[in-house]
């Protein structure tokens, strides 16, 4: 019994990892934004500056 | 603090891979921040953002508001109306609007990028943000 539970925590455990290893991924309005390259470019780099 | 070099650099070589947004977060404690971000803003309403963007960066942290009239003069704009814009903090709102999102995000620093979402922080070496690209192209063909 206590061997099934540490196995079925196991799981868990690596159920979760997996879950955690994909990255967040922000979803973040482009709006009217100063913009630079097509809209329908594959990679979209959205830069947070200050020129100071 | 902006990455410009290196970014100028990326977005040389990815060409129509690549689209960049700029979001402005000017930093409160800072006396030049805010007026600067104005003056990037003012000069795209006259359509020089990135020519105003590039002497920012060259320039920085000489961001005083003559500074930036005389970048305004070196850009070749209408005077007037950059001041008016520059004085009136014109897009304040717009300024305030992506300061907002940066707080929803709970973030604090600049640079900050998000490359298709994903999340990168601080100055990064060409290399580092090649490998993103480059990951973020391989799934986009998937």
């Amino acid at each position: 019994m206590k061997l099934k539970a540490a196995f079925l925590s196991l799981i868990l455990l690596v159920i979760c990892t997996d879950i955690f290893a994909e990255e967040k991924r922000f979803n973040i309005p482009i709006g009217d934004s100063p913009q630079k390259g097509s809209a329908e470019a594959p990679v979209t780099i959205v830069e947070f500056i200050d020129f100071q | 603090m902006a990455a410009g070099p290196v970014v100028k650099k990326i977005v040389d070589t990815y060409k129509s891979k690549v689209r960049l947004v700029i979001k402005n977060y000017p930093y409160k404690y800072r006396d030049y921040s805010h007026i600067a971000a104005e003056a990037s803003l003012a000069a795209a309403d006259q359509g020089k953002y990135w020519e105003m963007h590039d002497l920012l960066l060259k320039n920085s942290p000489k961001l005083d508001r003559e500074s930036l009239l005389r970048y305004a003069k070196e850009l070749g704009l209408d005077l007037k109306l950059f001041t008016a814009s520059l004085d009136g903090k014109k897009h304040a709102a717009e300024i305030e609007r992506d300061k907002q999102l940066a707080f929803d995000m709970d973030l604090y620093s600049t640079p900050t990028y998000f490359i298709n979402g994903r999340k990168v922080v601080g100055n990064r070496p060409y290399e580092y943000l090649k490998q993103v690209i480059e990951e973020e192209l391989k799934n986009a063909k998937k």
